[in-house]
């Protein structure tokens, strides 16, 4: 059998080197980039440990704040705000998380192809007969694998800590509660690999076209923080229409998109009242309930107060929202056009490394 | 008089190269870096063009809300309660992601532009021929690390104005007796202002030059340079900031300030000794306080009958700028110390 494998001319067989085998590559993967996955292991791994000792004790607030009883008691009053002054802690250090899946990616992706070129170890890498685009492909699925894996395992771990915040039943007793798409929705289980992937292949291809490190960093970090911020502000509503109602309860975990005024059956006017429908039916001291939520509450609907006094006059108030049934859908979706993204991202990489003259 | 600066031995004239001018030095710096300085030109500019275009809507709306008359007026409620929102939801707002993530800003400004200073020449070999130049490679490196943090400050010290221009109605003295949203300087966008910006930039850019002198190459030491930076805000944040000028102390419930004071701690004192920190414990409450909702200073009227007095400690909204001129002062110093611990290892290293 082994001579079927032979060249037919074996008078080439030393002069062509045998294909290296794909697994090889994981080898020289591991040596090149060690240092940077040994990084991201200790920074994620720090984050890991906080996340932890701060989701412990949400944990433990949360707990003893939901099976207090009776609930209007002075005791449990005492531990609702307790457990609503966690996420006064919880706020700046959720922001900043947000940065997390652009450093890992940007930090990782840019070496991959920047480095060979800047320093010229190209001319080496990649004439080890095992075709370039090979082991461009080889490199950046590796990493990529690795990244997605450890960012799961991490958005896992921040799902966990941060599921009390969206529980249903916080709103009945006064707790703190918010819908799951503006808690950390792209730091989730599915969200948090999406867009390290993301930052990655970005960092790639950017690699490949600037052909230095430290640019293709900075062009990854800028890259990054407009498709976040598109997809935060612009995208992400849009994933599923929206569900539109009249009934004024909207529960504290749905999504407000937005709300408008109907009058005998015909568009009013969007947002909130204009001041001459105010000053003619709405006569009465309403500065409490007229801001929109507490403090330390949701951004919640200021609908109901102004419903009360524009309701005898045929005013109708409907809002259009994202249930918090469609949260899973809804990762998914947005995991989905990610990963889409970034395949097409590290495909457009590799043909250039195929491409490009020696 | 040009014959008294010629060396004594005419004969070592061509061998030993005159000192270059140090104001040459200008133009080297702005020839290796203005890649650099252009893409911090860049990024500040356009977060001046967004925080410009984001404030000036934000400013109008205050200063509606605030003319308007009668206060307890329906219009007046509604502009208000529009400020309001948009001072708290709204991106930029007190609980929105802009005011955090603009955090960034100079940790990363100093870190990609003071990292690759010494590192880059370090790992690609030119310091072979940066450092023979006839101009002592530690004055090479003083004027190049210089000259960018020069530049680096003026910058963002520009940029801080605007940025304290934006927060400014969240500051509006006497906001508070409108009902208009409000909050003390000091919680946010404390060190984004015209002294602090600079000042904690010029930090990230003095870590960046020593961490590119040790490390010798350029992206481990911005990366190192990040994460020294992270632990440095967070120290100067949550530990250091509230003890740069002992805090005051009052019975009243009302701070002076209201709002815009910065509340540091609560505690009780019965019969003029202390009897326990933050909110009551179960036990006082169910016990003198079992009626009506118990949140923050509504503690204090249910249990003063009993004996026992509420105190606070805080920072009044007046200490803002000491505070900034305490916080850019060390900063600058340790910056300083920084940048000259990088240049004392180029002096001494052995080329």
């Amino acid at each position: 059998m082994a001579t079927l494998t032979r060249p037919a001319r074996p008078g080439e067989d030393d002069a062509a080197p045998r294909p290296l085998p794909w697994r090889r590559m994981a080898g020289v993967t591991w040596r090149q980039h060690r240092i940077a996955l040994a990084a991201v292991a200790v920074l994620l791994g720090a984050l890991a440990v906080y996340l932890w000792i701060v989701g412990t004790s949400v944990h433990h607030a949360w707990t003893a704040a939901i099976t207090c009883h009776p609930v209007g008691s002075p005791a449990c009053q005492d531990l609702a705000a307790t457990f609503n002054g966690t996420w006064n802690n919880m706020s700046i250090p959720t922001v900043l998380l947000q940065v997390v899946p652009a450093l890992i990616g940007a930090f990782v992706g840019a070496p991959v192809l920047a480095r060979e070129l800047e320093t010229g170890t190209f001319r080496f890498a990649w004439t080890q007969g095992f075709a370039r685009w090979r082991w461009a492909l080889a490199k950046l699925a590796a990493l990529g694998v690795v990244l997605a894996a450890a960012g799961a395992a991490f958005g896992t771990l921040l799902s966990w800590c941060y599921q009390p915040y969206s529980a249903a039943a916080n709103q009945d007793l006064g707790l703190y509660g918010n819908t799951p798409f503006a808690v950390a929705f792209g730091l989730r289980e599915v969200t948090f690999p999406a867009w390290a992937l993301a930052a990655f292949a970005t960092g790639a291809l950017a690699g490949m076209l600037i052909r230095r490190v430290v640019p293709a960093i900075a062009a990854t970090l800028a890259v990054y923080a407009g498709l976040a911020i598109a997809a935060a502000a612009l995208l992400r509503e849009h994933y599923l229409t929206p569900l539109v109602t009249s009934n004024p309860n909207l529960p504290g975990t749905a999504w407000l998109i937005a709300q408008w005024w109907t009058k005998d059956g015909r568009f009013a006017f969007a947002g909130n009242p204009p001041d001459s429908l105010l000053n003619q039916f709405c006569t009465f001291p309403q500065s409490p309930s007229g801001k929109g939520g507490g403090p330390s509450g949701p951004p919640g609907p200021p609908g109901p107060t102004y419903a009360q006094c524009l309701a005898p006059h045929g005013y109708a108030n409907w809002m259009s929202y994202q249930p918090a049934s469609r949260f899973w859908p809804f990762q998914w979706i947005e995991g989905g056009w990610l990963f889409a993204l970034s395949v097409l991202l590290i495909a457009a990489t590799i043909w250039l490394v195929h491409r490009r003259a020696g | 008089m040009t014959a008294l600066t010629r060396p004594a031995r005419p004969g070592e004239d061509d061998a030993a190269p005159r000192p270059l001018p140090w104001r040459r030095m200008a133009g080297v710096t702005w020839r290796q870096h203005r890649m650099t300085l252009a893409g911090v030109a860049v990024l500040l500019g356009a977060l001046a063009v967004w925080l410009w275009t984001a404030g000036t809507p934000l400013h109008n709306t205050w200063a509606t809300a605030a003319a308007c008359h009668p206060a307890s007026s329906p219009s007046c409620q509604n502009l208000i309660s529009a400020f309001d929102s948009t001072a708290t939801n709204k991106f930029m707002g007190s609980k929105g992601a802009g005011g955090v993530l603009l955090q960034l800003i100079p940790a990363l400004i100093g870190a990609f532009a003071g990292a690759p200073v010494l590192a880059r020449e370090l790992e690609t070999g030119t310091f072979r021929f940066a450092w023979t130049q006839g101009f002592a490679r530690w004055r090479w490196a003083l004027a190049k690390l210089v000259l960018l943090a020069l530049a680096l400050a003026a910058a963002t010290a520009a940029f801080g104005v605007l940025v304290s221009w934006y927060y400014q109605p969240y500051e509006g003295v006497g906001g508070q007796f409108l009902g208009l949203n409000e909050n003390t300087p000091f919680a946010y966008g404390f060190s984004l202002r015209e002294v602090t910006f600079p000042a904690w930039t010029l930090a990230a850019f003095a870590i960046a030059a020593l961490a590119g002198v040790l490390i010798r190459r350029v992206v481990p030491a911005i990366v190192a340079t990040l994460v020294v930076y992270a632990g440095l805000a967070f120290a100067a944040a949550g530990l250091l900031r509230e003890h740069y000028l002992a805090p005051l102390a009052t019975t009243r419930l009302d701070l002076p300030g209201t709002t815009t004071d910065w509340v540091l701690g609560q505690w009780f004192t019965k019969n003029g000794r202390f009897a326990f920190g933050g909110n009551p414990p179960s036990s006082i409450l169910n016990q003198f306080c079992s009626s009506g909702k118990a949140a923050g200073p509504s503690f204090a009227p249910c249990l003063s009958p009993h004996g026992y007095v509420q105190w606070t400690s805080y920072q009044p909204a007046s200490r803002f700028w000491p505070f900034q001129w305490i916080e850019g002062g060390w900063l600058l110093a340790l910056s300083a110390l920084l940048i000259a611990a990088a240049i004392w290892l180029v002096h001494r290293r052995a080329a």
